[in-house]
């Protein structure tokens, strides 16, 4: 067990300009599952590779417990990692796989054999121990490949993406299991992702990344609910938060043919630069209102889902040549209501659940 | 489709009438076999295999049991397998066999561990690597003759190079060509030299194969580069071990062109008391310089018959790993 550190970590690729990680600092606590999400490329991949000893760290520094392993080899920094392809050793038996770590360092064959048994004990993975990894399904690699870790009982997991080559289904299936797995064993983890459910369902905390920089790193209701910035905000939750940009006016913001209030204070802040200001309001928080109040809306398409139905619409009286700040609205509803799509309506945002920003720095005003 | 069309008429005659306006439906595989013009594009490589490989295959068997010299190949008398229980009664046959295996061994053992420890190296990355790949594959290139003049210089008795050098260190000359395991030394130098390169070229393909992502796993497994090769990339490349073993093989079993022409004057009895004689020298010997051409065949299919055992040790032992790992 031990916490992990970011200290002003950067990396930069060979004939690259920019930094893939730039400057991250970032703290684990011990035991914790920190999960870090964003976009493809937005380099979680390649911090996740500094800590493992993969990647260089070119200015910074990384610690794991209260040791600096920034330059150290990855097998000198008690971590074991669950890659994306599984990475498992082909020519090898399931419980070989899995105690090939301890067999390198020198563990008595009994003391192996005991540990993997308890592993694949654990990941009900007994009867399949004399098997190549050629003859398993990919929930069963998957399965080995973490059973590979928590063999070694390290200070840290790292796990770079590890269900993304398994179905819908299993994804969602495994997802619990890791995170009670993880719990279970109370070992400080580092996950990462590109799927914002993942995040928000696993992680302790969850840290958001883009173009190497992080941008907030939070419990996830926190992130949920105060996202730092425009792209946090679009980022997390499903369907995203919507996001709109318009003049700032007395008393609101325009939207359309109509003013949505913004509180006088954050109003002023947030159109001081530009005299814009972006609003944002989740999906579920709009309410049907009578006409007259809040702003107007035509419905594109209705989704029923079942369990819930999603409006997509857009401002009634939007500029329509306006193409750089889009003025589409999502809007969750009862399941099985009326709605057709050309209906006009009445949508209006509770005050707490509005988020004001900057369109000129896209950070939050509060 | 059109080719196929002109036959398909008569197969839909001779099934019961259909019951429906559906035809029954000719399987691909028939028409497939139906299909003339396949065998007229395939005909060229058997035709040329025909009379170049087959037909001097089966025509050496034949010849083996005969006795009957160069000048009148056709006109020799049956004499079964008499060729046969000469060679194996013959100490020429058994000394060339002996030296074979040894020349083989000197000669496949050490190539393929350097070629495999190459192929290694230019697996890492490094500045120039196409310029080191392309010349490993140089003395692949270079025509035997040539090669093997230059190393008969260096291994020379009283000028080479080698024993100037050995002389420079305070050791004593060698007489390379003259001893037994001296001249098979020099010999196996001269394969590993032509073939290391082509060797560590096809392992060096296999190895980039082997996903990055399994060095990386062992790395943090607490494997070194050593361990890393040993558990990662020696297993990967079994089958291409295997591949390399059989073919160097069969190389070292035809061995002929660097004895012959080691000794400098291109005779083929491989040395004054044929220390170096391999079964591809005495065969030559046997029917170019002896005349005896029905021995010399029965010495060519002699050789066939060991590269077929070795083929086929070779195959079983990949089968039972085969079998093994499922």
């Amino acid at each position: 067990m031990a916490t992990v550190s970011f200290q002003q970590a950067t990396r930069v690729y060979p004939n690259s300009e920019r930094p893939a990680v730039d400057a991250l600092d970032l703290d684990v606590a011990d035991g914790e599952f920190l999960v870090l999400v964003g976009p493809s490329g937005c380099g979680k991949s390649t911090s996740l590779r500094m800590l493992a000893g993969l990647e260089e760290v070119d200015s910074g520094s990384v610690l794991i417990g209260d040791r600096d392993v920034t330059d150290s080899p990855p097998k000198q920094r008690d971590i074991a990692m669950v890659f994306q392809n599984y990475a498992l050793y082909p020519h090898m038996t399931v419980g070989e796989n899995m105690g090939f770590a301890l067999k390198l360092a020198g563990v008595k064959k009994t003391e192996i054999a005991g540990r993997v048994a308890a592993a694949a004990k654990i990941l009900d993975l007994e009867a399949y121990l004399e098997r190549r990894p050629k003859a398993l399904s990919g929930g069963q690699r998957q399965r080995v490949a973490m059973g590979r870790a928590i063999v070694r009982q390290p200070q840290v997991f790292l796990m770079d993406e590890p269900l993304s080559n398994l179905d819908a289904k299993l994804r969602v299936q495994t997802r619990t299991q890791i995170a009670a797995l993880v719990k279970r064993l109370g070992t400080t983890t580092v996950y990462v992702t590109h799927d914002q459910v993942e995040a928000m369902t696993m992680g302790d905390r969850v840290a958001v990344l883009k173009d190497g920089v992080l941008l907030q790193c939070a419990a996830p209701a926190e992130l949920y609910d105060r996202p730092a910035n425009v792209f946090v905000a679009g980022f997390i939750g499903s369907p995203a938060m919507n996001l709109v940009t318009g003049a700032a006016v007395e008393g609101g913001v325009r939207l359309g043919g109509t003013v949505l209030p913004v509180p006088r204070d954050r109003l002023a802040r947030a159109a001081a630069a530009s005299g814009r200001v972006t609003v944002g309001f989740r999906p579920e928080s709009l309410q049907l209102v009578g006409p007259g109040e809040g702003f107007e809306v035509v419905v594109d398409v209705a989704e029923h889902l079942g369990s819930d139905a999603y409006l997509y619409t857009r401002l009634a009286g939007a500029d329509p040549d306006d193409a750089l700040h889009p003025a589409d609205v999502v809007v969750r509803t009862e399941p099985r209501s009326s709605v057709v799509p050309g209906q006009s309506l009445w949508l209006g945002v509770p005050p707490d659940a509005l988020h004001v920003f900057d369109p000129a720095t896209s950070q939050r005003v509060d | 489709m059109t080719i196929a069309s002109d036959s398909r008429p008569r197969a839909v005659a001779l099934q019961p009438p259909p019951p429906a306006a559906a035809p029954p439906p000719v399987r691909r595989t028939t028409r497939l076999t139906r299909n003339r013009w396949g065998y007229a594009y395939v005909a060229p490589f058997f035709l040329v295999f025909g009379a170049f490989s087959l037909f001097p295959f089966l025509y050496t068997a034949w010849v083996s049991l005969h006795r009957t010299s160069l000048s009148n190949i056709d006109g020799g008398t049956f004499i079964g397998l008499e060729n046969y229980r000469n060679l194996l009664q013959s100490e020429f046959f058994w000394n060339a066999a002996r030296n074979t295996l040894t020349i083989g061994v000197l000669a496949t053992v050490p190539q393929l561990c350097m070629a495999l420890g190459l192929a290694h190296l230019l697996n890492y990355k490094l500045r120039h690597r196409t310029f080191f790949r392309t010349v490993m594959l140089m003395p692949y290139a270079t025509s035997i003759a040539a090669a093997t003049l230059v190393f008969a210089q260096l291994f020379g008795r009283d000028y080479g190079l080698i024993n100037t050098a050995l002389e420079a260190v305070g050791l004593e000359r060698i007489d390379w060509e003259g001893g037994t395991w001296s001249s098979q030394i020099a010999i196996a130098v001269i394969v590993t030299w032509r073939w290391t390169g082509y060797n560590a070229l096809i392992y060096l393909a296999a190895m980039q194969s082997i996903p990055g992502e399994l060095y990386e796993a062992a790395e943090i497994d607490g494997a070194s580069r050593w361990k890393q090769f040993l558990h990662v990339t020696i297993p990967s490349l079994r089958p291409t071990i295997l591949f390399t073993v059989v073919i160097s093989t069969i190389g070292a079993v035809q061995l002929f062109g660097e004895p012959l022409l080691f000794s400098g004057n291109g005779t083929t009895s491989g040395g004054t008391s044929g220390q170096y004689q391999t079964l591809g020298l005495l065969m030559y010997q046997q029917g170019w310089s002896n005349f005896h051409i029905g021995q010399a065949a029965a010495t060519a299919w002699a050789m066939f018959m060991i590269i077929l055992v070795i083929v086929g040790v070779n195959a079983v032992i990949g089968r039972l790993r085969a079998r093994a790992d499922r």
